[in-house]
């Protein structure tokens, strides 16, 4: 009874998706937004109960018939999951209410509400599946949902090439992920997650095979959760409309990657060079994107590697066998980054769409309410207690220096430095002095500012769903693994540390943007190299636009050169020799029937002479 | 011998009618000669069922589909024929070449 | 003797009987033709239906299997060479009949572009129908023979007559390539005759089956002509499909042959070709078959990546699709390569999604040039805004060319690689590129066309009518059921698809 139940909660989506589709236009406006609302609402509902609940649903069916395997569809539910579906469906439910006050000068926001409830069915879906197939099924969907939604306004040339480099981008680590179910599927002999489980911790797998899985499946991670190298495409995707960025390009789809790993962290725990790679890449993408982070001027370009670099964060804590603080990261970082997307969506709309952070300014006086949630938002990401960031930016700090690798836990620290002074380099941007540009006005809409305040308050309180001494989610994640064996205690210094590190950022931002004591073009001057390198985002889609698609384009044409004129000549030759036979043969063919006639009847004498000659002969 | 004179009266108008299709210009004369050719077939046939071996009316039946089906052919190609002079004013048969290779 | 054993026949020849209708129908009442051009092909649509639902999902062998003896031809020595008439269906043609029928209505129902000589063209249209069902109701090869070579001269005639510029020079190199592989069909069947003394499917494949065990003993010029044989079919069916390097003729074919008859072309004639591979080739050498399967599977690496990077450099849409197909078939290549249940499977699946997903991507395309009278994707751009419906569409059938998951693309592309990674890891590996660069030009189609800004001159395009967009909405449902549910679509195949890999052996 109860797995039926939950089963309704991807349900609720996909049915407000088809109406939406098909019945674009019988709905007016307001009733498109009613109809995703409600039908989120109702999934809320159901994956609250669901959490509340907790026991772990499991449900089967077959699918599809491979030989004599059995390939099903199956579902569990277990304690991750079922934070995970509750994240996603807090987060889906207070865009789809938010996206009504954002979205509605769009004539086509039907089709907006459509996509986004097919994605949320997708990203529920692919959080309840239990199967690699499946898995993988609800990834590319959320992708391509990703894809439509960066690409909603596809008149727009910059939306249109966002979505394709999204789409592209993704796909390079979802080849991965594919080569990796394969595999998995002739080794463990299902696509079933217990099974790869079963069979990887009875030790029937290979050590190097192991490694391969696991780095195959990261592959895949990395390409979702924007890790380095595949990250390009997620500041790109900020062309979408903002509620999308909140939902799916900062909560929910870019943290699958995450999932996944979590979700599979029994093959990479059985592979150290696994969990080598995860951790390095995790902590070299934070730092990465962190300094990029820092010279943008883009308001939701900084959010996107502000969240590439939360996404870092994330993955170095499993990498460093830190189980809860990832997952815990995961959840904190859902609440405050779709807060301050959605804070950022206020400003842009305010600010009648300016996005660029250098032509605004003031909003503090005349905005005082929208200022402090955001301020909420980036105290809790810049890891200042009691906001929620801290305690999740702690625990991946924690876990870091308790597995040893002090070189990443020194690369954590300077990121959580950067951080802070990205974020309130662009809170004292936004919000501080005077206003630069465009005056904002009008007031922020409620339908938008309650899912504000909402998110802004699980922004604040989230973080005590594993504090000290409760310690309540690790308790809660626990359940049924023995992925949270390795904890230690931590030493007093470390979250001093931690917060030192971050007032140290917010205090340089306050003198370089907020007082304006300090003037940032000294620093610009002083090291013009460094700035232009990060400015331009280290010009790795430079590189890659040199090193891969100029290559494969270049490869295209010569082939097509090959096909015209080496296999095409080849068909002309064949067709030439043809003709040539014909050629030769139709010189008998004058057209004559009379001489037709001539011929036929020398032969039939011939026959008739040579019987007869053969008679004789005899 | 009666029947040799039969057979041989049927070669001579086959072979008058053969050298007719193979050298006459003028399709209709062609037609006429195919005609002839036909009729020499008939002769034999008529000659056979009557002198032949095993003489029964097989022959005289054979002959009569033959005349049928001769008469039919005619038509049919005197009628190709006069569409042919409507569409290139001739029915000289050195003419009909397009189908030269 | 039960009308129902002529269930075959009848799927097979109702079309011809469109052809007597329209032959009594004036020359220039041209909404007559069209509308007995589409009535004809009803009956046979309704058959394989019927077909499909009464299929006995456990049964091994041919249903409503009829046989007659057709002619004989007498030898020197010993029983006269017999030819029979015989019919049948099996988990192999069913599959293949029903996307027949579905994509000939559908392409008849497409003509509506077509304003010149329609009445000889509906009767070459019903005419394909009733050589396409044959070829795959066929229980003879003989019979075989005769329905594969009617499609070759109704094709020819149809893309040589109603095609665009360029379609005198592409009808002449469609028939001159598969001439060629008709030569290496007939060569195969003589060969057999003379072998086996049948052309009955049973018969050849119990007496393969004798020949193979006893192989030892038998004088060694059996097995080269065996080999002879294989690799004659294989040709043939190579250029059909097409494999690397025998595409070129289909590439023009593609462009210059009207919107309904690429249709079918894509959607039905190529998978010949895949139908060929299943039947004759794993289905009658499996031991051939595997000696060559590295072969096999490096031609489908080539004809994916080739066909991809292809398709990426083009201009012009129909190039795109058309390059884009010889990239899916390679995905078929890598399916029979694969020689296990998944890949066997992959293979049956791509040749009905692809049938599918192309006669949509064609019928759109041919619904696009009506309006807005090119294919350069240059000159494209932005036609989501006028054309929304139309944009919805094609962004289904572009979605199901990549693979999405929850279209039949996927299924297919996911069954033929998994296949392969049994047995050949590193090719498919290399081959999952593919992957990558379908999802380049597939989207480069997409983005150019629908998205961006829309030129002046398209901003009062009509949308799709109904007329065109029922028969896609038709496409496009079926391509999601088997997407989400793939078992409609592999039920009655498994029993057919068992029984080969059982001969295949392990």
């Amino acid at each position: 009874m109860e797995a039926n139940l939950a089963l309704l909660i991807p349900l609720f989506p996909v049915i407000a998706f088809l109406l939406l589709i098909f019945g674009r236009k019988a709905f007016c406006k307001k009733m498109a937004a009613a109809v995703g609302v409600a039908a989120t609402f109702a999934s809320f509902a159901l994956s609250t109960w669901v959490l509340v609940a907790g026991e772990t649903i499991t449900w089967k069916v077959p699918w599809l018939q491979i030989g004599n395997q059995t390939v099903s569809l199956s579902i569990e539910i277990g304690s991750l999951q079922m934070l995970m579906l509750f994240i996603v469906s807090v987060v889906s439910m207070l865009v789809h209410l938010y996206s009504y006050g954002y979205m509605k000068h769009d004539d086509r926001i039907q089709v907006f509400y459509a996509y986004l409830a097919l994605f949320t069915f997708s990203m529920f879906s692919l959080v309840m599946s239990s199967n690699l197939l499946w898995i993988y099924i609800f990834w590319e969907l959320v992708g391509v949902c990703s894809f439509l939604l960066i690409g909603f306004w596809y008149f727009k040339p910059e939306a249109r090439d966002a979505a394709r480099k999204a789409f592209v981008v993704t796909r390079i680590g979802d080849v991965g992920f594919f080569i990796a179910i394969c595999l998995a599927f002739w080794h463990a002999g299902s696509f079933e997650v217990s099974d790869l489980q079963a069979v990887v911790e009875s030790g029937q797998l290979t050590p190097g095979l192991i490694t391969l899985l696991a780095v195959l499946i990261f592959v895949g991670a990395i390409g979702k959760s924007g890790q380095f190298p595949l990250h390009t495409w997620l500041p790109n995707a900020m062309e979408g409309p903002t509620p999308v960025s909140a939902l799916i390009h900062a909560a929910t789809m870019v943290a699958a990657g995450v999932y996944l790993v979590a979700n599979l962290f029994f093959l990479f725990q059985a592979s150290p060079f696994a969990m080598d790679l995860v951790a390095y890449v995790g902590g070299f993408t934070a730092i990465f994107a962190a300094t990029i982070g820092l010279a943008q001027y883009d308001i939701k370009r900084v959010l996107a590697y502000s969240t590439v670099s939360q996404l870092g964060y994330m993955m170095l804590a499993l990498g460093s066998a830190g189980y809860v603080a990832g997952v815990f990261h995961l959840f904190t970082h859902a609440f405050f980054k779709a807060l301050l997307f959605l804070g950022a969506g206020a400003v842009i709309v305010l600010l009648s769409h300016e996005q660029d952070i250098r032509k605004m300014g003031g909003l503090w006086k005349s905005h005082r309410q929208l200022g402090i949630w955001f301020l909420a938002g980036c105290l809790s990401i810049a890891g200042i207690p009691p906001f929620s960031g801290f305690f999740s930016k702690d625990e991946i700090l924690l876990s870091t220096y308790l597995d040893g690798r002090i070189d990443l836990f020194v690369i954590g620290i300077i990121a959580a430095f950067f951080t802070a002074f990205y974020m309130f380099r662009l809170f004292f941007m936004v919000f501080a002095g005077e206003a630069r540009g465009p005056k904002a006005d009008s007031k922020v809409p409620v339908v938008m500012m309650v899912p504000i305040v909402i998110l802004g308050l699980f922004s604040v309180f989230s973080g005590f769903a594993n504090a000290s001494p409760m310690h309540l989610l690790t308790a809660w994640l626990s359940k049924g693994n023995d992925y949270t064996a390795a904890t230690g205690h931590a030493p007093v210094w470390l979250p001093v540390l931690v917060v030192t590190v971050s007032l140290v950022g917010i205090g340089l931002a306050y003198l370089y943007f907020g007082s304006r004591k300090w003037s940032t073009s000294k620093v610009v001057q002083t090291v013009p190299r460094l700035h232009k390198l990060v400015f331009n985002k280290y010009y790795v889609d430079e590189l890659y636009h040199y090193a891969f698609v100029l290559p494969a384009k270049g490869i295209g044409w010569f082939l097509y050169g090959v096909d015209r004129f080496v296999v095409g000549g080849l068909a002309y030759l064949t067709a030439w020799i043809a003709q040539f036979i014909g050629r030769i043969g139709s010189r008998i063919q004058n057209g004559q029937a009379q001489t037709y006639a001539l011929v036929s009847v020398i032969g039939f004498v011939l026959l008739i002479v040579g019987l007869t000659a053969g008679r004789f002969l005899k | 011998m009666v029947v040799t004179s039969y057979l041989a009266l049927s070669a001579i108008l086959f072979s008058i009618g053969l050298y007719g299709v193979l050298t006459k210009r003028n399709a209709v004369i062609v037609l006429f000669c195919i005609e002839l050719m036909l009729n020499a077939a008939n002769i034999n046939f008529v000659a056979f069922s009557k002198f032949g071996l095993f003489p029964d009316l097989a022959g005289h039946i054979f002959t009569l589909f033959t005349i049928t089906i001769a008469a039919a052919e005619a038509a049919l190609g005197i009628a190709i024929l006069i569409a042919l002079y409507r569409h290139v004013e001739t029915a000289e048969a050195d003419q009909f070449k397009s189908l030269k290779g | 003797m039960s009308w129902i054993n002529w269930l075959p026949a009848l799927v097979t020849f109702f079309p011809l009987l469109g052809v007597a209708v329209l032959l009594f129908l004036p020359r220039e009442k041209t909404g007559l033709h069209r509308f007995w051009g589409i009535m004809a092909t009803l009956p046979s649509l309704f058959f394989a239906l019927y077909m499909y639902l009464h299929f006995d999902q456990g049964f091994k062998g041919l249903q409503w299997f009829q046989s007659v003896i057709w002619f004989q031809i007498p030898i020197l020595q010993g029983e006269p060479w017999t030819f029979h008439y015989s019919m049948g269906v099996d988990g192999l043609s069913l599959p293949l009949i029903v996307l027949t029928t579905i994509v000939s209505t559908l392409a008849a129902v497409a003509s509506l572009y077509i304003r010149q000589a329609t009445k000889g063209y509906y009767q070459l249209l019903l005419l394909l129908e009733t050589g396409m069902i044959g070829v795959f109701a066929a229980a003879n090869l003989f019979l075989f023979f005769i329905f594969f070579e009617i499609t070759l001269i109704v094709t020819f005639f149809l893309i040589g007559k109603w095609g665009f510029l360029g379609k005198v020079k592409a009808a002449n190199r469609f028939l001159l390539y598969n001439g060629l592989g008709s030569g290496f069909l007939l060569f195969a069947m003589v060969a057999l005759m003379i072998m086996f003394g049948s052309l009955e499917y049973s018969d050849l494949e119990s007496r393969m089956g004798q020949v193979m065990g006893q192989l030892a003993l038998l004088p060694p010029q059996i097995e080269t002509t065996l080999w002879a044989v294989f690799i004659a079919l294989m040709i043939a069916f190579s250029i059909k499909l097409p494999v690397f390097p025998f595409h070129s003729w289909m590439l023009r074919t593609h462009v210059e042959a009207p919107t309904p008859v690429v249709m079918i072309h894509s959607g039905v004639l190529l998978k010949m070709g895949a139908y060929g591979f299943m039947r004759f080739g794993v289905g009658l050498f499996p031991e051939q078959m595997k000696e060559i399967a590295v072969l096999i599977a490096i031609l489908g690496l080539i004809n994916i990546l080739y066909g991809a990077l292809l398709a990426i450099v083009q201009r012009e849409l129909k190039s795109v699709l058309a390059y884009s197909s010889i990239s899916h078939m390679g995905i078929i290549l890598f399916g029979l390569a694969s020689l296990n249940a998944a890949g066997l499977k992959g293979v049956m699946f791509q040749a009905v999604s692809h049938g599918l997903i192309s006669a949509l991507l064609f019928f759109l395309v041919g619904c696009m040039y009506e309006r807005t009278r090119t294919t350069e994707l240059d000159d494209l751009g932005g036609l989501a805004k006028s054309m929304p419906v139309f944009s919805g569409i094609f962004l289904v059938g572009i979605m199901a060319l990549l693979g999405l998951p929850g279209l039949s693309g996927f299924i297919s592309e996911f069954l033929s690689y998994l296949g392969l990674f049994q047995n050949y890891p590193v090719i498919a590996s290399i081959g999952a590129l593919g992957l990558i660069f379908t999802v380049v030009y597939a989207l480069r189609a997409l983005l150019k066309t629908t998205f961006g800004p829309i030129h002046e001159r398209y901003r009062l395009l009509n949308d799709l009518n109904v007329n065109e967009s029922v028969p896609m909405m038709v496409l496009v449902a079926l391509i999601v059921l088997i997407g989400v549910y793939p078992d409609s679509l592999g039920a009655p195949m498994q029993v057919t698809l068992d029984l080969i890999v059982s001969r295949i052996g392990g």
